[in-house]
């Protein structure tokens, strides 16, 4: 994907004059708005995110900011040519001399995945951790084992019950075939990878959802990350299951509980009534006299479990009174009227 | 392609979460002894973990580097992120549920 890149002052709200501190300032301000960690699956906050972190990482290295200050968008393309501008790179800059252009992010190390339904990236996980972004680069040369990457997977309420098997497209972060994760090519940055060893590659993954999952349940997926560098461990997948709501079951833990409205008449009597399982429909005894609130309980009705068993059912009873009623209903409620002694207020 | 899938709560040493998030046991341990993350009952003298740990320990390290928190810090900020998030999702299915009465 190609997106276009702002001016990395712009990016952080500061002036082309501000000091490393302010730079860092505006970077943690911003970042404590749209960190992925902050905000699980809001894409648009992971979109600014990276820019902010693009942006940061590039301004809060002297030398890079220099670079970026001097031939904007190509400071990159100079910085891997050793220094020497690539032809025509005044062109993109804009009448007030902000450094703005097109930027291709597929060089970069987001861990972006998509194209399976309902699958959705929402950050990156990077191995070492304390120091700042500038020492990515030198992180990822002492690291020892591939990147773990995290994503959130969403699945109905059938899916989560049933377990089956899932197609994800995804992109992760592979040896750079050119330079074997070295980031260099003799003594330059190699142009393949733009230094950073390894290069996002797209991959197709069957994942086994097991039987019994929950809302905000984690499955692990060994080595099914990015790769390691020369032959290292790849990293592990970390799928974040979400479950979309149902329109019928509400989920308590491994119970589901739906309503079920019954007339006036099936509650005093008592009837059997068809009911809506996550399996199929199966028959329910509502007992004379039931109450509009009274729950019933089908047993072993709810949700796999994940370690075997299951949940119960809970059929939650609501008793409605017709809007319209004919005449002879009107006569046959007077007469129940003049006969009952039910008096619905008492002890109240 | 092999398909595995692994319970999260399979119980970790200090030593192979240490190596996972890329940081020193003696890091690990400390924040276990400390109560920062959740460590399962052993009978071992150092803390067995589960393995969901390695993910919010991931996002500690990063919280950290990219805000400057502390992992105790980080902690509370994430156990409140989870909060925040059950509670969207709760109202939604609320929402959701008070819908379906009015129509």
């Amino acid at each position: 994907m190609a997106a276009k890149t702002r001016d990395y002052y712009e990016v952080l709200g500061v002036s082309r004059t501000a000091s490393a501190d302010e730079i860092k300032t505006a970077y943690r301000k911003l970042a404590r708005k749209f960190h992925p960690d902050l905000n699980p699956g809001d894409k648009a906050a992971e979109e600014r995110f990276k820019e902010l972190q693009e942006a940061y990482d590039t301004l809060s290295d002297k030398e890079n900011r220099e670079l970026f200050d001097k031939y904007g968008e190509n400071w990159k393309a100079v910085k891997q040519g050793g220094g020497q501008p690539p032809p025509g790179w005044e062109g993109a800059r804009t009448a007030s001399g902000s450094p703005t252009g097109g930027f291709d992010f597929s060089g970069f190390d987001f861990g972006g995945m998509g194209g399976a339904a309902g699958f959705d990236i929402f950050e990156e996980m990077f191995s070492g951790g304390g120091s700042g972004r500038a020492g990515r680069g030198r992180q990822r040369a002492r690291r020892e084992r591939g990147e773990d990457v995290e994503a959130q997977l969403e699945l109905s309420l059938e899916e989560a019950h049933r377990g089956g098997r899932r197609t994800l497209q995804m992109q992760t972060a592979e040896t750079c075939p050119t330079c074997n994760g070295t980031g260099q090519v003799g003594d330059k940055p190699c142009q393949t990878c733009g230094g950073s060893g390894q290069v996002l590659k797209p991959k197709t993954i069957e994942v086994n959802i097991p039987a019994g999952v929950r809302d905000g349940s984690t499955v692990r997926l060994a080595g099914q990350g990015g790769s390691g560098v020369n032959g290292t461990q790849p990293g592990d997948l970390y799928l974040h299951i979400r479950l979309r709501p149902h329109p019928v079951f509400a989920v308590r833990g491994d119970d589901l509980e739906i309503e079920l409205p019954i007339a006036p008449w099936e509650a005093v009597l008592g009837t059997k009534v068809e009911v809506p399982t996550i399996d199929g429909r199966v028959d329910l005894t509502i007992p004379a006299g039931a109450q509009s609130g009274q729950r019933l309980r089908l047993r072993g009705q709810g949700l796999n479990k994940r370690k075997g068993g299951r949940g119960d059912e809970y059929v939650r009873l609501k008793i409605v009174v017709p809007k319209d009623i004919g005449a002879e209903e009107r006569r046959l409620y007077e007469e129940l009227k003049q006969v009952s002694k039910f008096d619905a207020r008492k002890g109240r | 392609m092999e398909l595995r899938d692994f319970d999260m709560d399979e119980p970790l040493t200090c030593e192979v979460v240490a190596e996972r998030i890329g940081a020193r046991r003696s890091l690990v341990v400390r924040l276990a002894r400390a109560g920062v993350i959740e460590t399962l009952e052993s009978e071992s003298s150092e803390p067995l973990l589960p393995s969901h740990v390695v993910v919010k320990l991931r996002r500690m390290q990063r919280l950290r580097r990219d805000l400057g928190v502390n992992y105790s810090g980080a902690a509370v900020i994430l156990d409140l992120v989870e909060r925040i998030e059950l509670l969207n999702r709760e109202l939604i299915e609320i929402r959701g549920r008070t819908l379906d009465h009015e129509r």
